[in-house]
């Protein structure tokens, strides 16, 4: 397994973010974590990355528990969080070799790896210049090159398609699922259904800090009796106006 | 374009690479140089300005310390107890200060949201990211102040005519006396990530319960010092009062010893004490690293979890406050106020920074009325009334420096908004002058009234304090909002880290400038009238100082103003 979760739970003072989720991703897939507004999905997705410590539960990526074994752990892992962080002074070339020296490239492969990736999300027309002036699609791009330079076994991506173009989300959508294909993972939320819809082996639906739907797009069909689009089962799922009920996650 | 993916193997059981702390050094420096870089293409003038006014400045401080030492050495037996006492002072003070101002920078530095949420989710080991971002914590904490420690070696040095060994051992001692309190700063922060209360209101009991323990503690010790009249005993019972400055196991005390001997021609001697300072600084910056490191991820992990709690509606409050304060405001401009008002209650890394400069006001307050005696000496008076000038000036320029200079970096992030609103962009550095003004001048008008309660100064002489002390809150309240808006910091969120910047030093030498001749002008004409034994202004002199100190401040208001409005209309966003 790539990603597992065992009945993990975050809370913020009173709040239950995260209420005891389990869920399993495996080698190959692409898994859309979907859920509304303060669902906990960042939450979730901090937690796997090491960046929150969760209250009870663990959680292991790669067979290496985070609790544990944390920089195993990370070091098969890339980020790329909601609102890219990239340093102003560097341009997206100077990060690059930065981000790409600390996962030990070097020499020739790194210089290759950045030009390839700074081709696949056409950075190459910025590639020199400080990062201070780019728009919040150029900073996406050059953060989700970087993630990808040490090409890890599993990718977590937070919103991955704001502020892009529809030539470079096109291009990211084609990266993620051939990222999949090769025996990798993407774990990726998103409030981009279609995105989900179209890439997504398995979809979960997280929802008051509860995994309430999690399993392909026809066992989700299935479960909510309808042969709609995801967009009709989403919001069926994430009614604000029913009380959440606690469904049993679909964990394949 | 379908990506080749496919023939790549997966290998989850590779080894985790360690970065190297090395790689992170580098790439703090390869921003440094590519900062400067930027600067010398794109803005050489304002490079240039930078570098003559830092001179000036320089040049400034260095002719006043060295005409104040000269001043001292007059007094042969009082310069034997003044100097060393000096070092003691100026050494322990920065302790605090360093101790406390690393704690803030560390604090936004490891527990912010952008960089360390960066770095964490790397293989890079904690450690290396702590001794990183302690490094740099500590030079932007330390650099302003290093700064202006070089012009007081120069003129000790030039005064006291001391051999080359001097130079060397101020220098080494300044900076190997830095990570002493840089390490209480870094384990500080911690404490307060891990253990500090996250809801707001019960921090900012504790903060105040803090600072009142501390007024009461002092209240009591000063107490007794001025409760005796002015006279020899008050200055022997000063110098016991300050004599716990020269502790042994203070680090403060290490370094000026070292100074000490080294001026004494000792320099073997000295290099024992530098030795005690620097291994003591390695030994306490070693293990606070590790200490840190080891508890960073929740620490992390528990500053990035704020409670999430409904704020109850406290608006209805503050919107009065600002509506009563700000009355002489168009409503606009009191609208862009509460704004800024609500974010500052709502951080608790800067009211609680506000509390610590109020509580030393306060404490100023406290001793102030047991400071009056019968009869009091014309001398006696005029010495008062200068200090407190001093005194109050020098607390504004601290809190102008650190709090009104990010003003305008920090709204400058949101100008997409701001620019929108029907409101110049002048009045948006008009509203914050006014904020600035209301706030310092409502802080200093009440202390300077007490403090000329305390020494029965006659109406004549009162009304020209405040009129000197509302021109320096002017003067020091426009250089703030006009250096904020000439020299600012766009990319930085933490109002900490804007004002320890270049451009906030810069604000803070030209501030502690305008308040040094200030100072020296108002201590001039309290001179004029102690030599006179009457507190009127009869001396052409002292008129005329006055002028000058009026005409200064007003002068530094109506340019920096000016300056700042112009630029800012004219920058791009």
């Amino acid at each position: 397994m790539a990603i597992e979760l065992e009945a993990v739970t975050k809370c913020y003072g009173r709040l239950r973010a995260v209420d005891g989720i389990s869920l399993h991703v495996g080698c190959g897939e692409v898994f859309a974590f979907l859920g509304p507004n303060g669902a906990g999905k960042t939450t979730t997705i901090k937690m796997i990355t090491g960046l929150l410590t969760p209250d009870a539960g663990k959680i292991t990526v790669c067979g290496h528990p985070m609790a544990t074994e944390a920089q195993q752990a990370k070091s098969h892992l890339a980020y790329v969080p909601d609102q890219p962080f990239l340093y102003g002074k560097l341009t997206a070339r100077e990060f690059m070799v930065f981000v790409g020296q600390m996962y030990s490239l070097g020499g020739r492969t790194l210089e290759a790896r950045v030009n390839e990736y700074m081709e696949r999300l056409s950075i190459k027309s910025f590639a020199d210049q400080l990062a201070e002036s780019f728009s919040h699609g150029m900073k996406q791009r050059v953060v989700l090159a970087a993630a990808l330079l040490h090409e890890p076994e599993v990718l977590v991506v937070d919103e991955p398609m704001v502020g892009l173009d529809p030539r470079t989300a096109r291009s990211v959508k084609d990266l993620f699922r051939a990222w999949a294909d090769a025996g990798r993972t993407v774990f990726m939320s998103t409030h981009t259904l279609d995105v989900a819809e179209a890439i997504a082996d398995r979809i979960g639906i997280i929802n008051h800090g509860r995994i309430v739907a999690c399993g392909t797009l026809g066992e989700l069909k299935a479960k909510a009796r309808q042969e709609h689009r995801l967009e009709d089962i989403f919001l069926d799922l994430t009614n604000p106006q029913e009380p959440p009920e606690r469904h049993e996650a679909a964990v394949v | 374009m379908r990506p080749r993916l496919s023939d790549m193997s997966v290998d989850t059981t590779k080894s985790a690479a360690v970065p190297s702390v090395g790689l992170l050094l580098r790439l703090k420096l390869r921003l440094l140089r590519n900062r400067l870089r930027q600067l010398v293409d794109q803005s050489p003038l304002q490079l240039l300005l930078i570098i003559v006014f830092v001179a000036t400045i320089w040049g400034g401080l260095y002719f006043i310390f060295d005409h104040l030492l000269v001043y001292i050495r007059r007094f042969e037996e009082e310069a034997i107890i003044a100097l060393p006492l000096i070092f003691h002072l100026f050494f322990f003070s920065m302790t605090i200060l360093l101790a406390f101002s690393t704690a803030i920078l560390i604090y936004g530095a490891l527990f912010g949201r952008d960089e360390p949420g960066f770095l964490l989710t790397t293989p890079n080991p904690p450690r290396n990211v702590v001794a990183v971002l302690f490094l740099e914590s500590l030079f932007f904490s330390s650099w302003s102040l290093v700064l202006l420690g070089l012009p007081l070696m120069a003129a000790i040095g030039q005064v006291q005519g001391l051999p080359w060994h001097f130079y060397v051992v101020f220098l080494v001692a300044f900076l190997g006396f830095v990570p002493i309190p840089g390490a209480i700063g870094l384990l500080t922060a911690l404490a307060v990530a891990l253990f500090l209360p996250r809801i707001a209101k019960r921090a900012a009991m504790y903060a105040l319960l803090v600072v009142i323990l501390g007024v009461i503690i002092w209240w009591g010790r000063l107490w007794n010092l001025f409760s005796e009249s002015v006279s020899k005993q008050l200055v022997d019972n000063l110098l016991s009062e300050l004599s716990y400055l020269k502790a042994a196991l203070l680090p403060s005390s290490w370094v000026a010893r070292a100074i000490e001997l080294s001026i004494a021609d000792r320099p073997m001697d000295a290099a024992f004490y530098l030795f005690v300072t620097v291994a003591t600084a390695a030994f306490l910056s070693w293990w606070g690293h590790i200490i840190v490191a080891a508890k960073l991820l929740p620490a992390f992990a528990r500053a990035q979890s704020a409670p999430h709690r409904p704020r109850r509606h406290t608006s209805g409050a503050t919107s009065l406050v600002t509506r009563i304060a700000f009355f002489y405001l168009p409503r606009r401009m009191r609208f862009l106020i509460l704004k800024d008002v609500r974010n500052f209650l709502r951080d608790p890394m800067q009211w609680s920074q506000l509390v610590i400069l109020f509580g030393l006001l306060s404490m100023y307050l406290v001793y102030l009325p047991r400071s009056r005696t019968e009869g009091f000496p014309t001398e006696w008076q005029a010495l008062i009334c200068f200090l407190n000038f001093g005194a109050i000036t020098l607390i504004l320029s601290t809190f102008t420096s650190r709090f009104v200079f990010p003003m305008m970096s920090l709204e400058g992030q949101q100008i997409w908004l701001v620019a929108l609103w029907p409101l110049g962009r002048s009045s948006v550095m008009w509203a914050k002058f006014c904020f600035a003004m209301t706030v310092t001048a409502g802080t200093a008008l009440p202390v300077t009234w007490l403090s000329i309660r305390a020494v029965e100064l006659p109406a004549g002489l009162a009304t020209l304090q405040i009129i000197c002390t509302l021109a320096a809150c002017a003067g020091l309240c426009a250089l703030a909002v006009g250096f904020g808006a000439v020299l600012p910091n766009y990319a930085e969120q933490s109002a900490g880290r804007i004002s320890s910047g270049l451009g906030g030093t810069v604000n803070l030498i030209a501030s502690v400038g305008l308040v040094a001749v200030s100072v020296a002008l108002f201590g001039w004409v309290c001179w004029e009238m102690a030599q006179a034994g009457r507190l009127t202004l009869t001396s052409v002199n002292s008129k005329w100082a006055l002028v000058a100190l009026m005409a200064l401040n007003l002068g530094s208001f109506a340019a920096s103003m000016w300056i700042g409005v112009r630029k800012f209309q004219r920058q791009e966003f």
